[in-house]
């Protein structure tokens, strides 16, 4: 258990708050690229701030708080310059770093015009995604992480869930909530609701450790009938800080990313690359994005799928988990781990320092450890994965199956020479 | 109920006494660890969480100000296991 002062400290994300000035040196995937071919300006909320998020005619990106330091007005609803945007109400403008660069009904006074600033981020485009930092300069480098850089179908389910964002990283090292939520509880809906709950998922947990690298926490475990070779526990998959949790398994790669909107709200996507040894695809524009669905029309929790179990789980603790209530047991070391590590991280943020995960050089790709055969189910996982979980509602569920199948099958001959 | 007056000053704030959990919960921030086995600088300005091993309370420890990191285990009678022989 926690004081409330604890569960206040680690769930604020506000700015000014500890952990708001920790989350405030990375950077936070916020809006698709497609958001901004109608219409150059978008409103979004991070960490607890409204925003201005938009597109110049070069295509760059910028982002300013969204209220005019003038009158307060929304800036969204401006005019989009190569070098910024101007308010729509008195027209006054600001650059891309949220200076005030011209005020045309005021008499022409710099010093006035160089007091006003508006607070500013920067803006970049990765994976079809525009991406925000909006901590202080200078900014670091925009993490190229496998997923959203290598060549693959990529699509990508979302939803806005009522909830922390740190109740939702907590789940990630809690391997054996897989056990239970995903296998037991599944399969008990699968035997009253008459429908096959997947195996996979159903293996007992035997050992789990938890060892911190350079980017967060990973998760190891050792299935009944495996050992220590296995993947599972030779290779693990990451908590990748601060919001970040990385998965796969037979060329499923999936970054799960939870952006703190506010206090209580997470934008929860699931970013998934398929790209199956001797698989064959088209390359895309972009990825396909689709809203998945988590509660039915009597606003009831749709726990008939991996992802939809743990967002009822996520958001049925409430908006803000009271964890002075809570009893953690030893299965729970990991997110006494996860804990620590925020709290290290707000005292290297306190004292100056770069917090884990920055990254100040220039790179290609950032390749992140995960297990290639998850829980030793082989290439059944990746059909289960696709009709058990938040997949199932993919525009591309269908051509998914056929691109893992038909490679297995390449795979498969050209195993046995046929 | 433990008399208010040995609770610690700081300034932890205990679930409404109709929680069931509440009596529990003075007695785990009463005998948390405070200070840190290596340093000796205050738990306060780390992190101390406290899980159940079995019988044990077990309070995963991290200190803000020297940076050790450890289980202290509240320990109601030493115990030993044998080796096969």
């Amino acid at each position: 258990m926690l004081t409330i002062e604890q569960n206040e400290e680690l769930t604020q994300v506000g700015p000014g708050t500890p952990m708001g000035e920790l989350l405030r040196r990375y950077w936070y995937p916020i809006a698709f690229e497609q958001d901004f071919d109608r219409k150059p300006s978008k409103t979004v909320r991070l960490l607890s701030e409204d925003w201005t998020l938009y597109k110049m005619p070069s295509g760059k990106y910028g982002i300013i708080g969204e209220h005019c330091p003038h009158r307060r007005a929304s800036l969204t609803y401006g005019v989009v310059h190569e070098d910024g945007i101007r308010c729509g109400y008195h027209g006054w403008r600001f650059d891309v770093d949220g200076q005030c660069i011209e005020q045309p009904a005021e008499a022409d006074n710099e010093n006035f015009r160089n007091r006003v600033k508006a607070k500013a981020g920067v803006a970049e485009t990765m994976g079809g995604m525009v991406w925000v930092y909006v901590g202080p300069s200078p900014a670091p480098k925009l993490p190229r992480f496998d997923v959203f850089v290598l060549d693959g179908v990529r699509e990508v389910g979302y939803a806005t869930l009522e909830c922390n964002w740190l109740q939702i990283m907590e789940n990630s090292v809690d391997p054996h909530h897989v056990e239970w939520l995903h296998g037991f509880y599944f399969n008990f809906l699968g035997q009253t609701q008459g429908f096959e709950a997947p195996k996979s998922f159903q293996k007992k947990h035997m050992k789990t450790a938890f060892d911190e690298f350079e980017w967060g926490i990973i998760k190891r475990r050792v299935l009944e009938g495996h050992s220590e070779a296995d993947d599972d526990w030779a290779i693990g998959h990451p908590l990748v800080f601060p919001f970040y949790m990385r998965v796969g398994g037979q060329w499923i790669d999936q970054m799960q990313i939870r952006v703190p909107i506010d206090d209580t709200t997470t934008w929860k996507l699931f970013y998934t690359l398929h790209h199956p040894e001797a698989g064959v695809w088209e390359p895309q524009d972009r990825p396909v994005f689709y809203e998945f669905p988590y509660k039915d029309a009597n606003g009831e929790f749709i726990t008939d799928y991996v992802e939809g179990q743990d967002v009822m789980a996520w958001v049925s603790q409430g908006p803000i988990v009271d964890r002075s209530l809570e009893h953690l047991g030893r299965s729970d070391a990991g997110v006494a781990m996860l804990r620590k590590m925020f709290k290290e991280n707000m005292r290297k943020v306190a004292n100056g320092e770069d917090p884990i995960g920055t990254i100040r050089e220039d790179h290609e790709v950032i390749h992140l450890p995960c297990e290639r055969d998850k829980f030793g189910a082989g290439t059944a996982f990746t059909d289960q994965w696709i009709t058990g979980g938040s997949m199932r509602y993919s525009p591309l569920k269908e051509e998914l199956l056929h691109l893992h199948r038909t490679a297995a099958i390449a795979r498969e001959r050209a195993a046995s020479g046929s | 109920m433990v008399d208010p007056r040995l609770l610690p000053l700081d300034p932890h704030k205990l679930p409404p006494p109709s929680e069931w959990f509440a009596p529990d919960a003075e007695r785990h921030l009463l005998d948390k660890p405070g200070f840190c086995p290596s340093c000796g600088a205050s738990f306060d300005l780390g992190i101390v969480t406290e899980y159940w091993l079995a019988d044990d309370r077990v309070f995963f420890s991290w200190c803000g100000s020297c940076s050790w990191t450890g289980n202290v285990i509240h320990v109601e009678r030493a115990i030993i296991f044998e080796q096969e022989h």
